[in-house]
């Protein structure tokens, strides 16, 4: 299908800002009045206050006043409470102090005499659950049921020992699911594989900390926030500041990276607005990189056990998966279910049982990560396909292509169905493009201390969702405001997304405007700016809301120049009746005449339908120009899945343990490309954070005292660009999908857990089918391995490797 | 001036840290000043004739016990040389010198502690209420069985800090790595505190009383006893001049230097 | 307490002549704080692991920049960049040594602002250290690091006393084979050090990583004629390769006389507080070609005398490994 903007790459608005740096993200923003608040975070990794002396800190100079968890609204265990008088981690905020400026709100937190009492607590899930193990939080140890809630739960230690030893886990797992029988078809496989890994979490170390503004104006809040979604924030955000959601203007126009943990509003950034109501005056938190490692989130960590059976085809037959999560001390997890689910869906078991016993930590708090679980799973599970192949005699691509899933493809326990999926395809896509057939060969070729590695991985995530809102004004001089509730992460989907509108409408882009950013500018209901869904999701929306816009041109036209709406039709701009072109009203004549005509054309009457956001949003712009709005109600006929495959070359220096990465190929299965650049930008941004996980990120905790050694950026050790290849190429499948107008699929978390995947199997391949079972494998990992060192950590050590 | 330093632990916590090294320049002042107005009083004293070296040698020390005494002097010197150079400027690898003197010093008062449960006069060095008296002074003071009231003070005074510092030292040797172990966690970062305190504290107060054991042993009347210490003998002058023949009766010293002699075990025991 | 990032209030002085930064560093010794390129100095100060009263801001100086011949040699400013020592067509032609560890320190935009002082004079990375907390190297008494179940991937394999810290200098060992010379001055007059005398290592002075006094300034550094255009090999092997620092590295010089190594010097870093100097390995090469049986002879001398710690036993293999490619050639 030949499109106008669809497919083609575009400059998104918010660009110039950001490369001239005039960009206001949310530390840049000021108010009369405003104080500064600083925290003071625990030092202990699970604690009680026990005396609190505020009284030297108020007495300062310059000091307007400290907020500490009694000021607050109570939180229920283990929700992330806004300070807490118990705090479960290193890094836990337990008070905050306002001042003129930071530094005398530092100073004055050093004068403060605090003692604390210390508890119990563990680095180590397993550790945990041992018979008199210590548990993360005084309500126990665990967070599982439903609704999840906190528990106790401790193996005997004869369970803890097989658990550690690689043996199949026997002991008690609070969640569980399973499809199939497991038992028949394990016994129809060919070659089982039994292995014991682990994933250790690590931080998600946002560029831009969350930082936070707020102040109260006639009884509304500001919030000036760093979020990942924007209108998504609002409902969640209101309750949490204490405000009726039309009262909170919520401003996020950029947002200098969440990767998952800016999804929802945390709970820190409802301290400003707590703070400055006790104070009456703007707060500014800004937030250090310190305790951004410490509140901005973290990778669920996996200690697992896999037994996977493959059939003489090389189908897979069964899979049993149990794992242990490390959740850190707060709400968190589904990464060990999303696992299995990645599992279910690419490589399409005949039956599948997933186990898993969700454990709490006294780690930073947990939460999604890009591709949380999937991605974990996805470095475990890849190299065991390559395992199997090998023993079954099979390519490493084609045992892939033989298990690929279709459109007929089923998931998760329900066995539920996708809407599409083209995974043979984009193998062959990939295989062609990057010639793997040639590539391959060089697998443990040997140049000096230089051993080449091959390695395809494929990565999976659910990728869009349905059910929002979009919204489109076209005004008087014909601008046609295309307006995005989407939140700005990063990946411009904010601004992609919109293009479906303008390709409904026919238009030049140079007629269209985005509007985004701040619930001011009348945003309308968007889903999370997260889990891959944008593309999907917001295509339709804003689809769905141009056609309404279309509907309502052309009814407009009717009215104003004879027949019946149907006569009309629209293109550069014009609405115009079919057969007698000069019949014909410019978008901007049509929006003046919407304006007149009122009711639905200029958005004073809106659809029942849509979500009260909109309902506000629309009432904002009413009578301002043609509205289009309009509730997604397409059809969605199942799981909306992402796919994305990794190939690369590695060259292992077997002296050193360090890699390097030759080649690198994304290719994402993600329907109709919407946004080639952004697309590009996904798959590589991705590989390379992928690159990061599989080798050099990680938590790193002194087990003795709970101590994290990785606070700082460089400490937590992502790739930069001198560690990647200067060209990393990528291609897409670009097959539509039928659930979708414009054919689209999202993207974003498959195409770091494909790099993951494929370097773990790259590693892998350098070194004779070596399965480290781990992420990272850090080049440690690899001289230890080389050299037949011990390992330098107990059994399926976590956060302490 | 503070006297104790403190610190956090890894929690954030106040613990001691120990002793503030500002207190060694106190003490050597209050030694110094100590030293000289003993000196300014005992030259203004008159002196009387100093007994004879000549005559009869009696035993006073026997050979294990000299060897001892100079074994300590020497692991205590190195001890105090390794420990306290550095702390006032003096760089060099100091820690192994002195975590080897200490093990020295252990063995030579674990020896000397057996040696003097079985086989020595306890009494002799024990202060008994009857000793008081000799706090009286001048002529109406008797005098002293084998050591004096003073002796056996600074015996008790050296006996009890010496066992402090090296209680605490070996308690913070089992904290460093060693050829024979790793460092363990076997004291917490509170007491690992206490043990640098009473380790600090022990040293100062050995660092006057081993200034005044040298100032005595200096003094012209006392350097007899640092020739006992040496040698082995008193003369029987010196004995009825300074000790009470009722309350030590010592057996006569081997002949030829007594350093070299094997008085055997018990000789001096009486 | 954690997570402070605020500058606390300091004095701060901008001299413009040696002479006023040493009479500043006599008259604020052990409160002042020197600053160079200040990429070592803000995080200390903002997380107030380190509490300092005044700062003497060297960069005003001219004199301590620049790189120029004397007579036996090269001496570099210690206000140089990294980068412009990178650059420099001298050391590129006679000290490379020098220049490829210049090359790989932190990041292009640490080095453009680094200088060769600042990157000889850092402080250690431990991550237990660097946290502020009261350990052996921040006047305390006990290490973290070397505790039973301590995280010590990073630390040292030699010579660690009570403290385990390694030495985060790139260009350290580069002259320290090299045989350079610093010149501190003070008011009391200019000293030379050797830079195997530079550098401390715990046994001596657990708070310090160098011999320089409270009062000194590093004002330069010498490459001495010797080693010029010798053969060189440089390799730091880290995490990543940029913004990191070594877990081992390795420099060496060699001095080739007929297609054998007359003389070698051979420096190791992040294995020790201090350049871990090969002596054995140094020793051994004398009159041997520069070849892989070499390295394979001498490989395992390097290592000898390692006490690896609970989480840096790669560290054996990987220094043995270093030495069999810097003999390789």
């Amino acid at each position: 299908m030949s499109y106008k903007h669809i497919g083609k790459d575009f400059t998104p608005p918010d660009i110039f800002g950001k490369v001239t740096g005039k960009a206001k993200y949310a530390e840049d923003f000021t108010a009369d009045g405003m104080a500064y608040a600083r925290l003071l975070v625990s030092p202990m990794p699970h604690a009680r206050v026990k005396k609190l002396d505020l009284a030297p800190a108020l007495a300062m100079d310059g000091v307007f006043g400290v907020i500490t968890a009694d000021d607050l609204p109570p939180v229920e265990a283990p929700n992330g409470g806004i300070l807490t008088n118990e705090p479960v981690f290193i890094g836990d905020p337990i008070l905050a102090v306002a001042a003129v400026d930071e530094k005398t709100a530092e100073d004055a937190i050093g004068r403060i005499d605090i003692e604390l009492e210390p508890l119990p607590f563990t680095v180590n899930p397993t550790d945990s659950l041992r018979p008199a193990g210590p548990n993360a939080r005084r309500e126990g140890n665990i967070y599982a049921g439903s609704p999840p809630q906190v528990g106790e739960l401790h193996w005997r230690q004869d369970e803890v020992e097989r658990f550690l030893a690689g043996g199949q886990p026997s002991a008690e797992a609070p969640i569980e699911w399973q499809y199939g029988d497991l038992e028949a078809s394990f016994d129809n496989a060919a070659v089982i594989l039994t292995e014991s890994f682990v994933t250790t979490g690590y931080a998600h170390m946002s560029m831009e900390p969350r930082s936070v503004m707020s102040y109260w104006e006639n009884g509304k809040c500001f919030v000036y926030g760093s979020t990942q979604s924007q209108s998504f924030i609002i409902p969640f955000l209101a309750p949490m500041v204490g405000v009726a959601p039309e009262d909170l203007v919520y401003v996020s126009e950029y947002c200098g990276g969440g990767f998952g943990s800016k999804i929802f509003p945390y709970p820190i950034m409802a301290l400003p607005a707590h703070f400055a109501k006790k104070l009456g005056r703007p707060v500014m938190l800004r937030i250090t990189r310190e305790e951004e490692y410490y509140i901005g989130s973290a990778r669920v960590g996996f200690q697992g056990w896999i037994k996977a059976g493959f059939a003489a085809d090389g189908r897979v037959s069964a899979v049993d998966l149990y794992i242990v999560q490390d959740l850190g001390p707060k709400r968190a997890g589904g990464d060990a279910s999303s696992a299995g689910g990645a599992v279910s869906i690419l490589y399409q078991p005949e039956a599948l049982r997933l186990r898993s016993v969700p454990v709490l930590t006294n780690t930073t708090p947990r939460g999604a990560q890009r591709g949380p679980g999937q991605n974990q799973i996805a470095a475990i599970f890849e190299p065991l396909m390559d395992k199997a192949a090998q023993e079954l005699g099979l390519d490493r691509v084609a045992i892939r292509r033989i298990n690929a899933p279709d459109s007929n493809a089923k998931l998760n326990a329900d066995q539920g169905p996708v809407t599409s999926a083209y995974m043979a395809e984009a193998l062959e896509l990939g295989a062609k493009r990057w010639n793997w057939a040639e590539k391959v060969k060089r697998s443990g070729r040997r140049r000096g201390s230089k051993v080449t590695g091959i390695g395809v991985g494929q990565g999976y995530h659910a990728a869009g969702t349905s059910g929002f809102d979009g919204l489109v004004r076209i005004t008087p001089d014909g601008k046609i405001h295309l307006h995005s509730g989407v939140g700005n992460l990063g990946t411009y989907s904010y601004a992609s997304t919109t293009r479906a509108a303008a390709e409904a409408l026919k238009c030049d882009w140079s007629q269209c405007e985005i509007v985004h950013g701040r619930s001011a500018a009348h945003l309308p209901w968007s889903s999370y700016q997260a889990g891959s869904v944008t593309i999907f999701t917001h295509t339709r929306a804003n689809h769905v809301a141009a056609l309404d816009a279309v509907a309502k041109l052309k009814e407009v036209a009717a009215a104003a120049l004879g027949g019946q709406a149907e006569d009309y039709d629209i293109d550069g701009q014009r609405v115009f009746r079919r057969g007698r072109t000069s019949r014909a009203l410019s978008y901007g004549e049509a929006a003046a005449k919407a304006i007149e005509m009122g009711g639905k054309h200029s958005g004073v009457e809106v659809p029942e339908d849509i979500h009260e956001v909109t309902k506000r949003a629309v009432a904002g712009i009413a009578g301002t120009g043609l509205v289009g709005v309009a509730k997604d109600t397409l059809p969605k006929r199942g799981t909306v899945p992402g796919f994305a495959i990794g190939f690369v070359e590695i060259e292992l220096d077997v002296e050193t343990g360090k890699h390097e990465i030759i080649d690198y190929l994304a290719v994402g299965e993600c329907g109709t490309v919407v946004h080639p650049l952004g697309l590009a930008n996904q798959l590589r941004g991705g590989g390379v954070w992928g690159f990061g996980m599989a080798t050099t990120e990680r938590h790193v905790y002194d087990p003795q005292n709970g101590l994290p050694a990785n606070v700082g950026f460089y400490q937590c050790k992502p790739p930069t660009y001198l560690d990647v290849p200067s060209r990393m190429d990528w291609a897409a499948a670009d097959i539509p999908d039928p659930d979708n107008p414009v054919g689209a699929r999202g993207i974003g978390e498959p195409a770091m857990g494909c790099a993951v995947a494929a370097v773990m199997c790259a590693l892998s391949d350098a070194l004779g089918g070596h399965l480290f079972n781990r992420t990272p494998v850090t080049l440690d990992v690899i001289l230890s391995h080389i050299a037949g060192l011990p390992p330098t950590s107990g059994p399926l050590a976590i956060n302490t490797f | 001036m503070e006297i104790v330093r403190y610190r956090e632990d890894v929690w954030g916590r106040e613990v001691l840290l120990g002793v503030s090294w500002d207190l060694l320049w106190l003490v050597i002042a209050a030694t110094f000043i100590v030293i000289m107005v003993h000196a300014a009083i005992m030259l203004a004293r008159k002196s009387g004739p100093r007994p004879s070296a000549d005559g009869e040698r009696l035993s006073r020390h026997a050979a294990q016990d000299r060897w001892f005494h100079w074994i300590t002097a020497a692991a205590f010197f190195v001890l105090l040389a390794t420990g306290v150079l550095p702390i006032v400027g003096v760089k060099f690898p100091w820690l192994t010198a002195h975590w080897v003197a200490g093990i020295v010093l252990t063995a030579a008062i674990v020896f000397h502690i057996v040696r003097s449960l079985f086989w020595k006069d306890l009494a002799a060095i024990w202060i008994k209420p009857s000793d008081l008296a000799e706090l009286a002074g001048g002529a109406a003071a008797p005098l002293p069985g084998k050591y004096s009231l003073a002796q056996k003070g600074m015996h008790l005074a050296m006996a009890v800090l010496v066992l402090v510092a090296v209680g605490t030292g070996i308690a913070m040797l089992v904290q460093i790595d060693t050829p024979w172990w790793a460092r363990s966690n076997f004291l917490s970062e509170a007491a690992l505190g206490w043990m640098f305190l009473l380790h600090g504290l022990s040293t100062l107060a050995l660092i006057g009383f081993a200034a005044l054991h040298l100032y005595f042993t200096a003094r012209p009347e006392k350097q007899f006893y640092l020739r006992a210490m040496v040698k082995g003998w008193v003369s029987r002058s010196e004995l009825a001049a300074h000790h009470d023949p009722a309350r030590w009766t010592p057996d006569a010293a081997a002949s030829g230097d007594a350093a070299q002699a094997s008085p055997g075990l018990g000789a001096d025991a009486r | 307490m954690t997570a402070y990032d605020v500058m606390p209030d300091i004095e701060l002085y901008q001299p413009a002549t040696v002479e006023d930064a040493t009479e500043l560093a006599a008259r604020l010794k052990g409160s002042a704080w020197l600053l160079a390129g200040g990429q070592d100095t803000y995080g200390w100060l903002k997380d107030r692991a380190k509490t300092v009263e005044a700062m003497i801001d060297l960069k005003g100086i001219d004199a301590l920049k620049g790189i120029r011949e004397t007579p036996g040699g090269v001496e570099i400013g210690a206000l140089t960049t990294l980068t412009e020592i990178v650059r420099h067509p001298l050391i590129g032609e006679r000290y490379p040594l020098l220049r490829e560890a210049a090359a790989v320190v932190a990041s292009p935009q640490i080095r453009n602002m680094g200088t060769l002082g600042g990157n000889l004079c850092q402080d250690t990375r431990c991550w237990y250290y660097r946290r502020g907390l009261s350990c052996y190297r921040a006047g305390g008494n006990t290490c973290y690091a070397d505790s039973p179940a301590g995280m010590n991937r990073e630390h040292a394999l030699f010579g660690a006393s009570r403290c385990v810290a390694v030495s985060p200098s790139d260009t350290a060992i580069a002259l320290s084979a090299l045989e350079a010379t610093m010149i501190a001055t003070s008011r009391r007059g200019s000293r030379e050090i050797p830079a195997d005398d530079f550098f401390v290592g715990p046994d001596v002075d657990i708070v310090n990583m160098t011999a320089l006094a409270a009062d000194e300034v590093l004002a330069s550094v010498r490459l001495p004629d010797r080693w010029a255009n010798a053969e060189f090999h440089f390799e730091k092997v880290a995490d990543r390769n940029v913004w990191d620092f070594a877990l081992v590295s390795i420099a060496a010089a060699l001095r080739m006389r007929d297609g054998h190594i007359e003389n070698a010097r051979f420096a190791c870093g992040g294995v020790a507080c201090v350049p871990y100097r090969l002596p054995a390995v140094e020793r051994a090469v004398v009159g041997k070609p520069r070849s892989e049986s070499t390295g394979e002879q001498a490989a395992h001398l390097a290592s000898r005398g390692a006490k690896p710690l609970n989480h840096n036993q790669f560290k054996v293999p990987l220094m043995e490994n270093l030495v069999r490619r810097a003999l390789r050639g």
